[in-house]
């Protein structure tokens, strides 16, 4: 096997929450409250339902072929030329793609909120070579990483807490307002966060007990629905829905109002810094999840060659693909990528694979 | 009195370094050669080879005598002067076999033939003596500061155990002071320091071992553990680690630490050390091992986890809160020396906004006057405290004194009214350095470091550059193991029954297990319910 280090099953809770949270707080209020409005909330309930169906899928292909990741039973359900090529798919369009889209929100947020005269591009270098760093060591101390940086989220918590006073509930009316078209379309962009939980099947293989994956996927997505539900509820409370459909990153705007003791006002950077770390974890997962299929993709006996072409490739890609300026960005990432990549590679690929392995009776464990 | 032990050289455990023994000693007696001498039944043939050998030692005593009862039996003492003790060897060995024998065995006549067993039997007073008849043994026990007789018409000497060296007493921890529990310190005689941790765990299954280490000093180094808590592949894997080793010679356990480290490159050390003996018992209950290096009264202890650097042997003889709120205090101080004046760079550079408006002004109108910028500033004042600091440590004691005074004075004051530093920058400065000397000292250099790193990524970047540069640290820290037990453990991964000694430091009645990583056989520590609770039977009459 390619890696040689196991995580057991919180670690893999942890990193799951870490895979999926840390740009969906920050893009998906703005992105959601443009279409679902005020029952922006409706919205991430239909997502977090598509989420777990994902979830469940992922891990029941995962237990039929245990051992092996998303990129060898590929292979080995479509057979070799058409597992290449949904291998291909993986790499470019899922991993590379929110890899690289994850690299550019960070440096957008970094330009944007704290550092508007640095180059976008000193951000995405300094970013990816401190991921560097993390995947060359492997999968086992990028989950050490994460559980050692997760504990700082508790802050945030605590901003909710503190933001309370400003929070209003009148302003989640009127319920149902615009009918049901607006919610779900307002709940693709959370589906496609949840559904990366798609990662997960890259993961399955070096759990300690793989028995305990569906938990592990079940309790990853409810705890993301729920910390998302609760991010997008702080931004429409304090803001409501038309400040909120126009900011650009409403959960961080939130904290601009808190205020402690009237002495520490103005704790951007505090959040920064808790972002920074998960937003670090999350980059670490695609990119390690983009260099491990690689390797398996190109049948190479250690991923670690790979570091340093993937992560140049990663900052190359992260300034064009996604658009000219921020808004180009987060209309891309709501209008264009969000729905393909749900459609295609969250749902349609792995029920595909999951449909032909059960036709053709391949993969050991059947229960599920 | 030092006692006497049977030496294990290097060469038992490592892989054929007799052939490297001969390249690094030189000259005409190599050990090669020295390996196969024998002792021969003439005295005389014996004691030129043995002088040839120590040609040129002055410090070699070599006296010959004749056996009191029969004049025709000659003898031979060779020792080392001042290693040996002068008044065993002349009472004990002198005195008893040129005068007492006779009173001892009267009427009895002793043949030559008979000399070599009478001698072992009744005519030595001391309590360790040993045979050989290998010159390479009789050339280490001379060295070591053993006394060796060779009795006329023998091929086979005693060696007697009568060492007697001066040493240090043992005196007051001078590098890891402590306000409550043993007083005591490791010194740089190995026995004496091996004695101090059997004083404290008086179980056969404490199990000290020695091997000689260091081709030319041949350096006594013994391994400590105790049996059934120690894990058998951790002694295995550091008696394979010390075994690999040859090298000239070992003059300090700082020697050994770099040669057996898992990450040579890394600047934190995943090798603890200590000079108390407390501390060395309580790892070795923990399944640690120690290595005790003769010449030095700094005891060596793997594996060696992050933590250990924020637990003081204090804590575990105070009472358990407070012990814990000193922690807190540890740990926040570790991180003050580690980002504070990296911190304070990035904010008064990129970060205003992070100010309160006062404390803004404040430090705005102070910096009014600085002719630097604060990444300047900052870097004057940290490399002048760590001048400050070395000289400190450097300088006779007596101007040690002076040293501060200028410190503090002339260049804390003095710059501050001559406008070149803001005060708030000394403040910082001061602070971290204070904030430094909280935890382990090993640990700190390796803090000190990485805070001058981090004050470029902040200069450069911010907090962006800041919260980069410590979470390389962080990963690195992940990557770290110390003989196979992850560094950072039991944080990451995290062990829950072990974090009751982190940050919390868990009442004794409470410590139920011991690390789990650590000790891997003999788990638990004491039993359920120690939990000291009243008597259920009060006292009458009161309520």
């Amino acid at each position: 096997m390619l890696e040689q280090g196991k995580i057991d099953s919180k670690q893999a809770i942890m990193l799951m929450l870490s895979t999926i949270l840390p740009t969906a707080i920050l893009t998906v209020p703005a992105v959601t409250a443009k279409s679902a409005r005020q029952d922006s909330w409706m919205s991430i309930m239909i997502a977090t339902t598509v989420g777990l169906l994902i979830a469940r899928l992922v891990v029941v292909l995962g237990l039929r072929f245990p051992g092996k990741t998303l990129f060898e039973y590929a292979e080995e359900i479509l057979g070799k030329v058409p597992g290449k090529i949904v291998g291909l798919l993986y790499i470019w369009l899922f991993f590379l793609y929110i890899g690289s889209g994850v690299i550019r929100e960070y440096g957008v947020f970094m330009v944007t909120a704290i550092m508007p005269d640095t180059p976008i591009i000193v951000f995405h270098i300094v970013g990816v070579a401190v991921v560097a760093y993390m995947v060359r060591n492997g999968l086992e101390v990028l989950s050490r990483f994460n559980q050692l940086t997760i504990p700082t989220t508790g802050l945030l918590a605590i901003v909710f807490i503190l933001s309370t006073k400003d929070m209003k509930l009148a302003r989640l009316l009127p319920v149902f307002d615009a009918g049901p078209l607006p919610i779900v379309k307002g709940s693709v962009a959370p589906a496609m966060w949840l559904g990366e939980i798609v990662t997960f099947a890259m993961i399955i293989p070096y759990l300690i007990r793989p028995r305990e994956a569906h938990r592990v996927a079940t309790l990853s997505i409810l705890l993301c629905s729920f910390f998302l539900t609760m991010s997008i509820l702080e931004a429409l409370l304090i803001f409501g829905p038309n400040v909120t459909g126009h900011w650009i990153f409403p959960a961080f705007n939130a904290v601009r109002v808190v205020s402690i003791a009237n002495f520490l006002e103005r704790l951007e950077s505090v959040i920064m810094v808790i972002f920074m770390l998960g937003g670090f974890v999350k980059l670490g997962v695609f990119y390690y999840a983009a260099v491990l299929g690689s390797a398996q993709w190109l049948g190479l006996k250690d991923y670690r060659p790979l570091v340093l072409p993937v992560g140049v490739i990663l900052v190359a890609l992260s300034i064009p693909l996604w658009g000219e300026n921020i808004v180009e960005v987060l209309h891309f990432i709501g209008q264009v990528y969000a729905p393909f990549a749900l459609i295609v590679l969250e749902v349609g690929i792995p029920l595909l694979l999951l449909i032909v392995s059960l036709t053709k009776g391949k993969g050991g464990e059947s229960d599920a | 009195m030092i006692g006497f032990r049977k030496p294990i050289r290097a060469k038992t455990l490592g892989r054929g370094s007799q052939k490297s023994q001969g390249n690094i000693e030189g000259g005409a007696l190599s050990s090669v050669s020295l390996k196969n001498l024998v002792l021969s039944p003439d005295l005389e043939t014996n004691l030129r080879q043995i002088k040839t050998i120590l040609d040129r030692c002055s410090d070699v005593v070599y006296r010959e005598f004749v056996f009191a009862q029969n004049e025709e039996i000659r003898l031979a003492l060779i020792y080392t002067d001042g290693l040996a003790d002068k008044v065993q060897v002349s009472d004990q060995i002198m005195k008893a076999l040129a005068l007492e024998v006779a009173m001892a065995a009267p009427g009895q006549e002793i043949t030559k033939a008979r000399a070599l067993e009478f001698i072992k039997q009744r005519g030595l007073c001391i309590h360790q003596i040993k045979e050989t008849n290998k010159v390479e043994d009789i050339i280490d026990a001379i060295l070591s500061g053993d006394t060796v007789l060779l009795v006329d018409g023998h091929a086979t000497a005693i060696i007697n155990g009568a060492r007697g060296f001066e040493t240090r007493s043992i005196s007051d921890p001078e590098a890891e002071p402590t306000v409550r529990g043993s007083r005591e310190s490791f010194i740089e005689s190995l026995r004496v320091n091996t004695s101090l941790i059997r004083r404290k765990i008086k179980s056969p299954n404490l199990k000290i071992e020695s091997m000689k280490l260091g081709e030319v000093t041949a350096t006594d180094v013994a391994i400590a553990y105790i049996e059934g808590i120690a894990n058998d592949k951790l002694v295995a894997e550091v008696k394979n680690r010390l075994g690999r080793i040859k090298v000239d010679a070992i003059l300090e356990s700082g020697y050994l630490e770099e040669l057996i480290e898992d990450n040579p490159f890394s600047p934190f050390p995943t090798v603890n050390h200590t000079e108390k003996p407390d501390r060395v018992a309580a790892m070795l209950l923990e399944g640690r091992v120690a290595i005790v290096v003769d010449g030095t009264p700094f005891v060596l202890t793997v594996p060696n986890l992050f933590i250990e650097y924020l637990q003081a042997p204090e804590d575990y003889y105070e009472r358990f809160i407070f012990a814990t709120a000193v922690r807190v205090i540890r740990f926040l101080s570790m991180i003050i020396s580690l980002v504070l004046p990296s911190l304070y760079i990035a904010v008064v550079s990129f970060h205003h906004e992070i100010f309160p408006t006062t404390l803004l002004l404040n430090v705005a109108a102070q910096r009014e006057a600085v002719p630097f910028p604060v990444f300047i500033e900052v870097m004057i004042m940290e490399m002048t405290f760590e001048i400050l600091r070395e000289a400190g440590i450097r300088l006779p004691r007596p101007i040690g004194q002076a040293v501060s005074i200028v410190g503090a004075l002339v260049i804390g004051e003095a710059a501050v009214r001559a406008g070149l530093v803001a005060a708030a920058t000394v403040i910082v400065v001061a602070f971290t350095g204070i904030a430094s000397f909280t935890f382990a000292y090993s640990a700190s250099i390796a803090f000190r470091l990485l805070r001058f790193t981090l004050m470029v990524l902040s200069a450069t970047l911010g907090l962006f550059g800041l919260v980069s540069g410590l979470a390389i640290i962080a990963i690195h820290l992940c990557t770290l193991r110390s003989f196979g037990v992850p560094y950072l453990s039991p944080l990451v991964p995290t062990i829950g029954a072990d974090l009751k000694d982190v940050i919390l430091r868990a009442p004794w009645w409470a410590m139920f297990s011991r690390p789990r990583l650590i000790a891997r056989q003999e788990q638990i520590r004491l039993e359920q319910g120690l939990k000291p609770s009243p008597p259920e039977t009060r006292p009458k009459g009161k309520g």
